[in-house]
């Protein structure tokens, strides 16, 4: 999978945890989870997990610890394949 | 986990100061909330009695999971739980908790009465990294014995009822961080309480129920701490309905336990 598809798989998993008013169009790589998508970081487990089901991937509480942007999301998720 | 020796020492110094302060802010405090909120816990001789014999049939380390709707919750579990001698004698099983830095760090007053009391400040919500140290410090507590107590709900429930959807999964990590640990599951009421608030009513009356639990998961990674997380809720949300099913039967003043 390319990182295109990973960061528009990503986006589209985002969107359903964001409290903040944002399109996905919006939301760049640089974009901030906790900041500007207003998810609380309780609900980053869950992001992860979805991530785990899409992707086929299996990801442990400290490589969970360190995603904060957009862009780390999709490393990690790059990382695994 | 890695706790560096400097913050180790940190929360071994905090611990005996708290251990030597305490019959001077302990008393004080249970005083305050005799004499001067009028709390009452009906049945705290059996409470305290519950609690003893989960502690002896145990080695392992105790977490405490409550249901949460006051600011001073842990501090009436920790008065239900065993006496101001009880707590001299042994302050290990003076339970630990994470309040809020929000809440809790705003004054001088509430910082010291924090740091005695067991404290360690967590900003809900936050950067993932900074609650990992704070579970990092619990988890390394658990470790050498001591007794911790955490509300899985993560905040205050605003609807007065477990809040399933706001569960945080600390606890589930904690659980996992600290092999065989034993949860013992509370849920703690007063009557006058149909919601949440900052603390309970004056001349409150406080029902309390506790369960011990080993949860168990045959999951791996963040699944596992997700479902330890999820049964323990599941647990405190029986342990709810029993309480309005009493409340509806008018059964309270007969049995607590």
């Amino acid at each position: 999978m390319t990182q295109d598809e990973v960061f528009s798989k990503v986006v589209s998993i985002l969107t359903k945890y964001s409290k903040a008013d944002v399109a996905e169009s919006d939301i760049k790589m640089e974009t901030s989870i906790l900041d500007d998508l207003k998810v609380n970081s309780a609900r980053l487990v869950d992001i992860v997990l979805d991530f785990e089901d899409m992707f086929d991937i299996e990801v442990e509480d400290e490589d969970a610890d360190k995603v904060r942007t957009v862009a780390d999301c999709v490393e990690l998720i790059m990382s695994k394949q | 986990m890695n706790l560096n020796l400097r913050t180790k020492l940190a929360l071994k110094i905090q611990h005996m100061i708290g251990w030597i302060t305490f019959p001077a802010w302990g008393g004080v405090l249970i005083a305050l909330m005799r004499f001067v909120a009028r709390y009452r816990i009906p049945q705290l001789r059996e409470i305290r009695r519950q609690y003893k014999e989960i502690k002896k049939s145990t080695t392992q380390p105790i977490v405490i999971c409550s249901n949460h709707l006051t600011k001073i919750d842990s501090i009436i579990i920790n008065w239900s739980f065993a006496s101001v001698w009880s707590y001299m004698r042994s302050f290990k099983y003076f339970s630990w908790n994470l309040p809020e830095r929000a809440n809790f760090y705003r004054n001088i007053v509430l910082r010291v009465l924090c740091y005695l009391g067991s404290c360690i400040p967590v900003d809900r919500g936050g950067d993932r990294e900074a609650v990992k140290k704070s579970l990092d410090k619990l988890a390394w507590l658990l470790k050498k014995g001591h007794t911790i107590t955490i509300f899985p709900e993560g905040t205050r429930s605003r609807t007065g009822r477990i809040n399933p959807e706001g569960v945080a999964y600390g606890v589930g990590r904690l659980v996992r961080a600290v092999e065989n640990c034993k949860v013992v599951c509370v849920y703690l009421r007063s009557h006058s309480q149909d919601t949440y608030s900052g603390i309970p009513k004056r001349g409150s009356e406080f029902y309390l129920t506790m369960e011990a639990v080993e949860p168990k998961t045959e999951h791996s990674g963040l699944r596992a701490t997700r479902d330890i997380a999820f049964q323990i809720i599941e647990k405190l949300k029986e342990m709810e309905q029993e309480y309005f099913d009493r409340l509806g039967q008018g059964s309270m003043e007969n049995s607590y336990a």
